[in-house]
């Protein structure tokens, strides 16, 4: 029992910076939980993806101009991911290249620039270190604004709730009734970005969006609803953040891979055993009910 | 008829004076102390290209056409070698050049470090500055034998620099010797002081391995938080080419004091404070014993 | 005599130039029960889709009576068009039909719960409010569908291939509720398969065969020889018409 203590714990009453981490974790979590079952849901898993490279030109171009400060980054950061989701949706509605082709063809654009301003611009100094951060060096104004970023995403996913899940669920039946559809996709889009800005500062890019959507597809395991599943993203995120987090500490091994990590094993934990179509429950189906 | 004269005369030492431009020894250098070592000792008869900019991580390095161009023209080519410029053999090779190689750090007296558990010889051999006397004998040894018209030019600027380097090296070793033993420990973000904390007997920590590659552990963080509370040390240095904000977290965690910035690979730009080799030691030096006079 | 409830001028839809309908004109009547045949391709969901205003004429146009268009048609569509394996309760899969009266912001009050609970045992689902749509079979997801369009209480009532599909049971009981719509003065539009089923329910049926081929009383469009010109219609469409005159002008 004490060892047990002493493993999970002890490093959160010891040092801040483990606090910071769990908290900065949480947040995310909250904050990119729904998002990403909405994202699997819309069959944009790789959007986010996309997303979160679409982001390193502005963050880079932020640097550029504020120097190493979390708001131009992060200003930066999210107008760049917003310009790609913009001229993306837009291409996608009024062209015949669908949302995904049309998405990697702007983020590889994006991508691409952002490679070039961050080896021929200012300084050579090791910029990428910077742009992807690590879950230990979260500060509080980092946490402050991640989860600044939490509330507002939850608050208007509430919001916005009943037609969004509409619009995934039967778009015509939402656009025969009056409903605009589009404009909760933009709305959407926007949170899908500001999440994976508050992502990379805290994790980098490629944790941010592992955070995204590995909890979310392993929620696909678990619940059948929508918002029964965001709660089980905001759940797995959450715990797969702690028990990173602990082996980081207990083993040496890097925080954000071992977090991330730790989302795919409740992942594969979900497809071996998940109560809805996990494999082994189709292997030995629990008994039916009565009618 | 007089103004004739003057353009003819103006034009025959134009013309006198291009072929002295062109034979100018054309020298690449793989980073910026290096290069800047080359030029205290060429002056002004080499003309010298530093591959990696100011700022930049020698480690890790993105090469550029240019570069390879620059390599293909050059007459010689300075590395300061030990396994520093790893990106570098296949862009010479590339590069299809045939300038001299020379190895900068012939001669040091090398150490070992640990990295990943194994261990390697430590590259960052300039932060001597006994070791950088070793550099410019080197350095003046190549130019003479590459450029012997300047021989004499070469050796003046050679045996001056040397002189200013170990006056440095005297003045680091008495500015060290100021602060109390058990208060020369230092935390920095990077591991390029191993051969100045042997030379002049400072111990260095640091959160994060040896090269600027990894992501930190959480184990790792802790262990460092836990020394610094134990030791005592309240001097933590960012270093200019790796992510401060890890370093800026450990310093709040423990109440240390974040000395200033650190120049450990790389100078910084003409009007920063380190635009020199020399400068870059001197600075650093006032740095660190500033930071542990705090301790 | 009451203005109509849907008139359709000239109404021509393209798909990349490719017409599916060609000058349609005719009104559905208030409080009438229509239903719409003809072969496979003959632009029977397309008319409905323009109706509902999902795609826009490529010439001529719909004219509804009533003001607002959206609040006042319910439709459904093809099935096939919906994912059933989405993640969603038919308590919510139903309470869209009221989505205008819950809003954007709004939880479903209990006034809303008990009309949902009165949809569905209306259409046959008593008690399967807290139900997967996923767990449902074609039938019973057709149920929750028809209950999602009692919530919309609509006047006008646009149903695509409503029993494509869908065991008798549940075709004899959603017919029904057709036939109750049609007592309580709404006006439907059905698209059809099953002629017998038109002859049966229908008193008004418009054949289609991308263009308008009979629209008025069943007994007089269903004729053998409408039939047959619907047929032959269907074998010969040229894809590669040329530039239609009448669409010139």
């Amino acid at each position: 029992m004490a060892s047990l203590h002493l493993t999970i714990v002890a490093p959160f009453q010891d040092y801040g910076f483990m606090r910071r981490a769990l908290v900065a974790c949480f947040a995310l979590s909250i904050g990119s939980g729904p998002i990403g079952v909405l994202l699997l849901l819309r069959r944009m898993s790789l959007v986010g993806d996309a997303l979160s490279h679409a982001v390193l030109p502005g963050a880079a171009v932020g640097f550029l101009v504020a120097g190493l400060s979390l708001w131009g980054m992060t200003t930066g950061g999210f107008v760049a991911g917003l310009i790609v989701a913009m001229l993306a949706g837009a291409v996608s509605r009024n062209t015949a290249l669908r949302e995904d082709a049309s998405f990697a063809g702007f983020y590889l654009a994006s991508l691409a620039l952002g490679v070039l301003l961050v080896s021929t611009h200012g300084s050579n100094i090791d910029l990428l270190h910077i742009l992807f951060g690590t879950i230990l060096a979260v500060d509080n104004t980092a946490l402050y604004l991640v989860g600044g970023i939490a509330s507002v995403s939850t608050l208007v996913l509430l919001a916005i709730y009943r037609p969004l899940v509409l619009e995934c669920f039967d778009p015509g039946f939402l656009r025969a009734v009056g409903g605009r559809g589009s404009i909760y996709h933009l709305i959407f889009l926007v949170l899908v970005v500001l999440n994976l800005v508050a992502g990379f500062q805290a994790l980098g890019t490629l944790m941010a969006v592992g955070l995204m959507m590995l909890p979310a597809a392993a929620s696909r395991f678990w619940a059948n609803e929508v918002w029964t599943m965001a709660l089980v993203a905001i759940a797995v995120g959450f715990l797969s953040g702690f028990l990173g987090l602990v082996a980081s500490y207990r083993f040496g091994l890097p925080s954000g891979p071992a977090i991330v990590l730790a989302a795919s094993l409740f992942y594969v934990a979900s497809i071996l055993v998940g109560r809805r179509n996990g494999l082994l429950r189709q292997h030995w189906p629990a008994r039916h009910l009565a009618a | 008829m007089n103004r004739l004269v003057g353009v003819l005369v103006a034009l025959s030492w134009l013309a006198a004076a291009a072929p002295a431009f062109a034979s100018d020894l054309k020298v690449v250098a793989s980073f910026t102390v290096l290069a800047d070592m080359v030029k205290q000792v060429g002056g002004n008869s080499v003309d010298v290209r530093s591959l990696v900019g100011p700022n930049g991580d020698p480690h890790a390095y993105e090469p550029t056409p240019q570069d390879a161009a620059a390599l293909s023209r050059a007459d010689l080519i300075f590395v300061s070698g030990l396994g520093l410029e790893g990106w570098m053999d296949r862009l010479i090779s590339a590069s299809g050049t045939k300038g001299t190689i020379v190895v900068a750090t012939q001669g040091i007296r090398t150490r070992d470090m640990e990295e990943d558990g194994k261990l390697i010889t430590d590259p960052h051999a300039w932060n001597s500055a006994a070791n950088g006397v070793i550099f410019a004998q080197n350095i003046t040894a190549a130019l003479v034998k590459a450029d012997p018209r300047h021989a004499a030019n070469y050796e003046a600027n050679g045996a001056k620099y040397e002189d200013e380097l170990r006056g440095l090296d005297a003045w680091a070793r008495a500015e060290v010797a100021q602060v109390s033993a058990a208060k020369r420990k230092i935390i920095t973000s990077h591991d390029a002081f191993g051969y100045l904390g042997a030379a002049y007997g400072i111990e260095f920590h640091a959160p994060v391995g040896f090269s600027t590659d990894f992501e930190p552990s959480a184990a790792g963080v802790a262990g460092l938080i836990d020394q610094i509370r134990r030791e005592k040390i309240k001097a933590v240095f960012l270093e200019n080419s790796n992510d401060p904000r890890l370093i800026e977290q450990i310093a709040a965690a423990t109440g240390a004091k974040l000395g200033g910035t650190l120049y450990a690979e790389a100078l910084s730009e003409p009007d920063g404070p380190a635009s020199t080799y020399a400068k870059m030691f001197r600075y650093n030096i006032e740095t660190l014993v500033a930071g542990m006079r705090a301790n | 005599m009451a203005a109509p409830a849907i008139m359709l001028e000239n109404l021509t839809v393209a798909y990349d130039r490719h017409p599916a309908l060609r000058h349609i004109c005719g009104c559905f009547e208030p409080g009438s029960l229509t239903a719409i045949v003809g072969p496979n391709g003959a632009g029977k969901s397309t008319l409905l889709k323009a109706v509902v205003g999902l795609l826009d004429p490529a010439e001529g146009c719909v004219r509804c009576a009533s003001a607002d268009r959206r609040r006042d048609l319910a439709y459904l569509p093809q099935q096939a068009e919906i994912d059933r394996s989405f993640p969603i309760s038919v308590m919510d899969t139903v309470a869209a039909g009221a989505w205008r009266d819950i809003g954007v912001l709004g939880g479903i009050a209990s006034g809303m719960r008990r009309r949902i609970v009165d949809a569905l045992s209306a259409v046959g689902l008593d008690g399967f409010e807290r139900r997967s749509v996923g767990s449902l079979s074609a039938g019973q997801f057709q149920r929750v569908l028809f209950a999602r369009m009692l919530l919309q209480s609509a006047p006008i009532i646009l149903l695509d291939e409503p029993f494509t599909a869908i065991d008798a049971r549940t075709t004899a009981d959603l017919l029904a509720l057709v036939q109750r719509w049609h007592g309580e003065a709404r006006t439907v539009v059905a698209v059809l398969h099953d002629i017998e089923q038109v002859r049966q329910y229908f008193p008004q049926t418009l054949l289609l065969a991308r263009k308008l081929i009979a629209w008025g009383l069943t007994g007089e469009v269903l004729t053998s020889a409408n039939l047959r010109v619907m047929r032959r219609m269907s074998e010969s469409w040229d894809e590669d018409a040329e530039l239609c005159a009448r669409a010139a002008v």
